[in-house]
């Protein structure tokens, strides 16, 4: 009876707020997240990904989440839209082998995971779904706002708590600024770095993280939603760089680059799941696979084998010119894969552009490489590690 | 086999030819090319033809040879081989000759960089020209392409960027009394060294600039040269060599191994060693790549290019000229006519026509690298008869 949370933060921003980078999305996040809360080899048969942000509303954002999450195909996946409340129902509902993402893409950006591994730890308490619109996102991304803090707070939040009888504070409220959650919340509740469907992960986090099992609570407007979480057995992982401002880089003017479909399906198992082909032969590896093995000449006899997800650039190069429909300045390095002979040619993330020096060693981390005729095209990126730590990220 | 030489070599002027079409700088250069013929040489005496060009400009380029030129009744082929285009169609017009199949063939590369927008031209190549799932949507930009390797160099060599500018001066110098050259402008180390970033560690003075340009040459079987000329230019070797076409497959970065083996079968062929060589115009499209081209070529050891360039052997004057002519970097580089342009020059300095004139020079060597540094050609010529 635990659950493991994966959190992820992304680097950019300021102390109070993080953006996402010019190369993530909530899908991206999403499998930064997932990846953390799935830790070694852990059983998933579902996944619930929640956000108000989902990438595309149709042509696939499963695909890709599974592929990078290294899911069995045949995963059932749910893609909600919806904030902390939904995250908490969900996982309350969860059956063991749920992976509950939740993603924040627009504002005080942040993406959290929970996987419930044996009886789920989390009961639901109380459900109020209340409406006070203050704020209304259209299907075109427009949004309208009259957002009055008082009529939210007198009309929206106390009388959502009001009706939803609970038995006392809750140890935190997920979903509501830092002042209105601290007055609705028990003494020492944790601050938390999201407002949306992430939040109450982070919340989730916070308390096993310090050990604390009891009653947690989620807002989002009026909607409102509480459970009581036994957090014992619980593990956390973290990735969480140092906050840095955003990079100053340019989206340069033209039309997106083009996409070959049948090329991109082809090399989707091999760039998303980050597999090599391996020869059944004599063991060579090729990235991407190759039908003709350059170790003992078979032809067509490989299967993919999963590559590590760090490595050691080998030699590095910054873009400075305005390259059309691409973000300028950008850095990319060919990485030595660690404990492999592979190599790859990748986009450098998470630090501004030009800081990835040869022999500097890192993660390899899910980004969007590119937008593509409208189509995401996601692959792996060189996330260099910090200068103190070994190991950016990592179990906390 | 038989042996082969040059007769005949003529280039359009390298630059931005706003006013001249792909169809009209075709046809210039074989006529610059038939009037360098001392004895004269009717275009009808032309038994085939290959045009180089590696982008693609008013559609169907061997059809543009033929009807531009006024050569419909020989068969013409278009070659594309990346930036080494211009040695392979040399290398394959020297085939026809020596097998005997024709007498005279012709070598034309041509492109016409800049009849599309500055800022597009190249990235709008590299939609066509790298791999469409791995490499394209990364931005890999022909310098970047480069710069990796580069970038690597300068991090096991112990050469720096100081060395690099010293290319790009030398090779602007060189350029200042080539007619045909595209900058013909001195510049300083300190400007090459302050100018704005490229593609890290080049600046905008490392590379090439994009330039329109014809260059063409005429090949005759040895028991027909004397009808043209009493100063042919033998062909003495060429290599074409090839290398792993993504850089994640390539082990080692400080080097171009495609000019390793391209080297390898043009020196075997011509009996000469590195040392012979009087002089050579090799592939500068960015500075890096002429120093490392110094050590894949023999003419320094590894990781001592940088020594090199310090003797200054690399000017008309030192005692391994590289690339007299101005070099991709300061005479241009139209891709198609590049590598023909590099025999062009050649040509001019075994006979002693050349506008930077080397003293007793009995052969050179032309070098092109292209594509993700995948292709090297090389061909080398020499004043002798070879064998004789």
């Amino acid at each position: 009876m635990a659950i493991s949370i994966g959190t992820y933060l992304p680097p950019w921003g300021t102390e109070k707020a993080r953006v996402v980078g010019f190369d993530e999305d909530a899908l991206t996040m999403a499998v930064e997240a997932g990846r953390l809360a799935i830790g070694d080899g852990a059983t998933v048969t579902k996944v619930v990904f929640v956000s108000r942000e989902l990438p595309l509303l149709e042509g696939g954002n499963t695909a890709p989440l599974v592929a990078a999450l290294r899911l069995s195909q045949d995963v059932e996946v749910v893609e909600q839209i919806g904030g902390a409340p939904a995250v908490l129902s969900a996982l309350a509902s969860a059956m063991p082998g749920t992976l509950v993402i939740g993603v924040d893409a627009a504002t005080s950006a942040g993406a959290a995971a929970a996987l419930v591994a044996g009886s789920n730890p989390v009961s639901l308490v109380g459900r109020v779904q209340r409406g006070l619109p203050q704020r209304a996102r259209h299907a075109d991304g427009k949004i309208y706002a009259d957002e009055d803090g008082r009529v939210m707070r007198e009309m929206g939040v106390r009388g959502s708590i009001e009706a939803a009888e609970l038995p006392g504070k809750p140890l935190v409220i997920a979903g509501l600024g830092a002042r209105d959650a601290a007055s609705w919340s028990a003494a020492g509740a944790p601050a938390l770095p999201t407002q949306g469907a992430s939040s109450v992960l982070f919340a989730i986090a916070a308390l096993a993280e310090t050990g604390q099992s009891g009653l947690v609570a989620a807002f989002e407007q009026a909607a409102f939603a509480a459970a009581n979480v036994d957090v014992s057995g619980s593990t956390v992982r973290r990735i969480e760089r140092p906050v840095q401002p955003v990079a100053k880089r340019k989206l340069n003017p033209g039309e997106n680059i083009k996409i070959s479909l049948p090329a991109y399906t082809r090399a989707f198992d091999s760039k998303v799941r980050w597999q090599a082909g391996k020869c059944t032969k004599c063991g060579t590896l090729a990235l991407p696979p190759r039908h003709y093995c350059l170790g003992c000449g078979a032809d067509d006899s490989w299967e993919y084998t999963p590559l590590p997800f760090s490595g050691t650039v080998y030699t590095t190069t910054t873009v400075h010119v305005p390259v059309p429909a691409l973000t300028t300045p950008y850095t990319m390095a060919v990485v030595q894969c660690d404990g492999s002979d592979v190599r790859c040619l990748m986009p450098v993330t998470d630090v501004p552009p030009g800081n990835a020096k040869i022999g500097s060693h890192g993660r390899l981390a899910l980004r969007r490489i590119a937008m593509r005729t409208g189509v995401p095209d996601y692959g792996y990126a060189f996330s260099p590690d910090l200068p103190a730590e070994g190991q950016s990220g990592g179990a906390k | 086999m038989r042996r082969v030489a040059i007769v005949g070599a003529g280039m359009t002027a390298f630059g931005e030819h706003f006013n001249l079409g792909f169809k009209d700088l075709v046809p210039m250069a074989l006529s610059e090319a038939l009037a360098s013929v001392d004895k004269g040489m009717n275009r009808s005496e032309i038994g085939a033809a290959w045009l180089g060009e590696v982008g693609s400009t008013d559609g169907h380029g061997a059809g543009i040879l033929a009807d531009s030129c006024g050569l419909l009744d020989i068969p013409v082929t278009r070659t594309e081989n990346a930036c080494g285009t211009g040695q392979d169609i040399i290398r394959q017009a020297i085939y026809s000759v020596a097998s005997g199949h024709v007498d005279v063939a012709l070598a034309l590369g041509a492109d016409k960089v800049r009849d599309s927008s500055t800022a597009i031209t190249f990235w709008e190549w590299m939609g066509i020209t790298r791999d469409q799932a791995w490499d394209y949507p990364l931005g890999l930009i022909a310098p970047a392409n480069f710069a990796l390797h580069v970038s690597r160099y300068l991090h096991e060599a112990p050469a720096t960027r100081e060395h690099m500018a010293m290319i790009a001066v030398k090779n602007h110098f060189h350029a200042l009394n080539n007619p045909k050259a595209q900058l013909r402008t001195e510049i300083t180390v300190e400007q090459v060294l302050n100018a704005p970033l490229v593609a890290e560690p080049f600046g905008i003075y490392d590379c090439t600039p994009q330039a329109d340009g014809a260059a063409a040459v005429l090949l005759v079987a040895e028991e027909h040269v004397h009808k043209y000329t009493d100063k042919p230019a033998w062909v003495l070797g060429f290599g074409l060599g090839l290398d792993r076409l993504m850089h994640q497959h390539k082990r080692d970065m400080t080097s171009f191994p495609s000019t390793i083996k391209a080297a390898k079968q043009a020196y075997s062929m011509s009996g000469l060693t590195p040392k012979d060589i009087n002089f050579a115009e090799v592939h500068d499209c960015f500075t890096g790549v002429e120093l490392i081209t110094y050590e894949d070529l023999g003419f320094a050891e590894k990781f001592q290019g940088h020594k090199f360039v310090e003797s200054r052997a690399h000017y008309v004057g030192g005692s391994k000229p590289i690339n007299p002519s101005g070099g991709l970097k300061a005479k241009g580089h139209p891709p198609g006519a590049t590598g023909v342009s590099q025999c062009v020059e050649i040509f001019e300095q075994l006979r002693g026509e050349s506008h930077n004139q080397i003293d007793g020079v009995r052969n050179g060597l032309a070098l092109n690298i292209g594509g993700p540094t995948a292709v090297t050609g090389i061909t080398i010529l020499g004043k002798d008869k070879p064998g004789a």
